[in-house]
This record gives structure tokens, sequence and C-alpha cells, in this order.
């Protein structure tokens, strides 16, 4: 299901009959071709990209000109899913997600191409329309299959996710499986729960992080499930995911921090978030250092 | 024995016009004994390479932008991106004349800025000249080129003091 070719840089360069160092300034310049990190840092572009890139420049007058070809011919994926849901299709639905999924990575497939496809649903149909109910639960069911495919948790690191959302017909809904995926991917242990209940999963998970994600469940009962948590737990970092009304980076009552809203960011943002507080607590790294403008700054030890 | 110097065949268009290569972004001539197995310069490595008539492609640093058949911005040259202030990857695809409008009131209309560009951008145009401006400012003019330009068939457009 999830096969996708990838290129080092020399691989990459060497199909572009071009030198790694340009297709570096490439990627500073045009933002394209965008790759992905190995697990040693090092730059791994999806082919699709790569050969879109290379057709579009046989055919180009200007990097610029051939960059915005090669992007025009991987949004195909986009105009086929949103087509194929619209007309209520879920075998070609399926077929454009493969599509995709040959040129880009997981994430990249459910933020560039899955998620955008529902948006445009959204907003053409409206929320409470057919099309956009067919597919939701088709994305739902899409997400949760990729879930149960992903490998195995390798990281000690688990994850309880307080699901505020109204379930499949809430646009956030979507975004938060999306979250659930890409930890999953990154090898976390993940349990999503609604946040009317607990009873021993603290116990039996020994959550690392709780992200409390979703807006339609009122604050009040919010802060109560997460009192519970903490209470069963002890101090965790807790944080944020497509809460409305909480924007910056953290909510300053209560020093929850509040997680970008699209759900590749946002699991980068908790993984360095739980990783950080792991290097604090055994004094293994340096105080975070955060850039504003050009002074530094250093985050207060506790 | 008498030792021939190797000699490099001048490249001509269809009406036997001397054409000159250059970098579509930096307007640098690729080097004459590198072997051109790549379009994209070697020497700045952000722009193609592409070919114009000898009396139409720019000289030195002059500035320059590429237009396809629709009059849409391909490429900018960096010169021209600090002359106009603008930065080619938001510049490419948009219409031309959100850059640079004719600037000679007193042209004939067939000798319409954007008239040039089309029939120079079919191949067909013979060398010609505007006077145009950036857009949203006055009294700033140049002197244009333009001529055809590629591969693929676009209209060069070298802007001269």
């Amino acid at each position: 299901m999830f096969s996708m070719r990838t290129l080092k840089t020399s691989e990459a360069a060497a199909l572009l009959n071009v030198s790694p160092n340009t297709l570096r300034a490439w990627e500073r310049r045009f933002g394209y071709p965008k790759p992905q990190r190995s697990a040693g840092r090092h730059r791994l572009y999806t082919h699709g990209e790569v050969a879109a890139l290379r057709d579009a420049l046989q055919q180009g007058l200007s990097i610029s000109s051939a960059v915005s070809r090669a992007r025009e011919a991987l949004s195909t994926d986009t105009h086929t899913l949103v087509g194929a849901l619209a007309s209520f299709e879920l075998d070609r639905a399926d077929s454009a997600m493969e599509a995709a999924l040959a040129l880009r990575s997981v994430e990249r497939s459910v933020e560039e191409v899955l998620l955008p496809s529902l948006d445009e649903l959204g907003q053409r149909h409206g929320i409470d329309s057919a099309p956009w109910a067919f597919a939701a639960r088709w994305a739902d069911s899409w997400l949760r299959r990729a879930q149960r495919l992903a490998p195995p948790p390798v990281r000690p690191l688990a994850i309880l996710v307080g699901d505020a959302t109204r379930n499949e017909p809430d646009p956030d809904a979507l975004a938060v499986r999306a979250f659930e995926l890409f930890c999953g991917r990154s090898g976390a242990r993940v349990m999503a729960l609604p946040v009317a209940g607990l009873s021993d999963v603290v116990e039996s998970l020994s959550p690392d992080a709780v992200v409390i994600a979703g807006s339609h469940v009122p604050d009040d009962d919010v802060a109560l499930w997460a009192y519970r948590v903490r209470t069963a737990a002890g101090p965790l970092p807790m944080a944020l995911f497509r809460r409305a009304h909480h924007h910056g980076a953290m909510v300053r009552t209560t020093g929850t921090r509040v997680l970008a809203d699209t759900p590749f960011g946002a699991h980068r943002q908790l993984l360095a978030i739980v990783d950080d507080r792991r290097g604090d607590r055994f004094g293994e790294v340096a105080p975070a250092v955060t850039r504003v403008g050009d002074v530094e700054v250093r985050e207060a030890q506790a | 024995m008498r030792r021939l110097r190797a000699v490099r065949p001048v490249e001509v268009d269809e009406r036997g016009l001397e054409l000159v290569s250059f970098c579509g972004h930096c307007g640098v001539a690729p080097a004459q004994d590198a072997v051109q197995q790549s379009r994209v310069c070697g020497h700045c490595g952000l722009g193609l390479v592409l070919q114009a008539p000898a009396d139409v492609a720019p000289r030195g640093d002059e500035p320059f932008l590429v237009i396809d058949s629709t009059l849409s911005v391909c490429a900018v040259s960096a010169q021209a991106e600090e002359l106009l202030g603008v930065d080619e990857t938001e510049a490419v695809n948009q219409h031309v004349a959100d850059f640079l409008l004719p600037a000679d009131a007193n042209a004939p209309c067939a000798d319409n800025l954007l008239v040039l560009l089309v029939e120079a951008a079919s191949g067909s145009g013979a060398p010609r000249t505007a006077i145009v401006r950036p857009r949203q400012e006055f009294g700033v003019r140049f002197r244009a080129r333009i001529g055809p330009c590629g591969p693929p068939h676009a209209a060069l457009l070298v802007l001269t003091s």
C-alpha cells in the first residue's frame, strides 16, 4: 500500500544532470524538490518529484517555470481525489491516494493530497453535505487503515490523545487522525480516547505526553479530564491541537503548549517537547535556545 | 605536419542569424569547450541555457526577461530582479504587463509592446526595440531590445539604459 521510491542527493542530482550543490541551491531558492530526511538526517528525494522536474526542465525556459510546471503535475492527484470523492467513487479515491503515495511519503500524501482535498470538498459543498459526509468517512477509514499498517512502536514514547472532536463530520477529526498516524509512524505508542473517559488507561499506557485535540468538547469538560490525567499520571507535558481560541505557542494561564495546526508540524513539535523534557530531566542537553529576531533567548531551567 | 585549430561551427537560426547561448538567470554564456549535457547553467546553477540572435542576446550584465506567447513571464534575470524589485519565483506565470508597460506614446499601434512580444515569441519577429517603463513607476524609462529566444520559442526582452 505505501510504496515510494526515494533517491539520495547524488542519485537525484544525477537524474537531473546537475551537481548536488545545485540541487541544494534549488531547495533554498525554489523550495523544490523538497526532500525528507533519513534517520541519519540525510536528504531523501521522492523519485516522482525529481522525475516531474526533469521532464519540466526539458521544455522549460527557467528553473522557476519548470518547478511551477512540476508542482502542477503533482497537484493533479488532489484534483483526481476531489473528483472521485465528489462523485462518490471509492475505488477511484483509493487509486488517487495510491498514485499520490507513489510520488510522496505517507505524511506528505496526507498533508498535500488527502487533507487539502477534504478541505476543498468542505468549502465547495459545506460540511453538512452528502459529499462531505462520504468523503470524511472515506478519509477516516483510510487514515485508520494506514495506522494499522504503520510499523510497531519502536520509541520508548507513549502519547495519550484526548479526542475532543465531534468525530467524522468534524474537519478537525481528520486532522487528529492524521496526527495520530504520524506519531505512530514515528515509532510512538499512541492511544486516543474521548475526553469523557479515562478508566485505567493512564496506568496501562504510562504516557509521556498528553494532547487534547479538537474543539467540540467544552473547556470545562476538557479541564476536568486534564485534571484527572494529571492526578493519575503526575505532571506531564500537555499540549493542545486544533483547539479553537488557543493560538500562539502557549496557553498563558496553564503553560500548556499549543501545537501547530498541521498534523505533521504538530507531531514534530510534540516529539521535540518530549525529547527536550527528557534531556532536561537527565541533564543531557543545554537549555533550549530560541531565536527571536537577532536575539537568542534561553529558556529558564525549572 | 601542420596542426589544425579546433573550430566550433557557428550556430545560426532559420534566417541565418548567428545565435549565442546565455544563462536565463545570470546571463553568462556557457563555456565554449564545455560539453553541454545539461540545460542548467554550470556557472550559477539557477537558470537554463537559452539561445538568441547575437544582436538581441544580453551583453554583460544587461537585465532581461523571457516571455512566452501567452505573454506570461517565464524567466527574470538576476539583474532584472534587482532592477524591477521582483523575485523570479513570484513573477513566473504572471502577465508581463504586471511588470512592464509601453512608455512611448508616439509609437504606432502596430509597434505595440505586446504585439512585438507575441511576434518574437512565435519565433518570427525580427529584433525590434521599444520604450518601456516599470508598472506603477513614472519617470523611469528603459529602451528594450526584443527578439526571439529559446528553446522552446519565447520572446527575450533586454532592458538597456
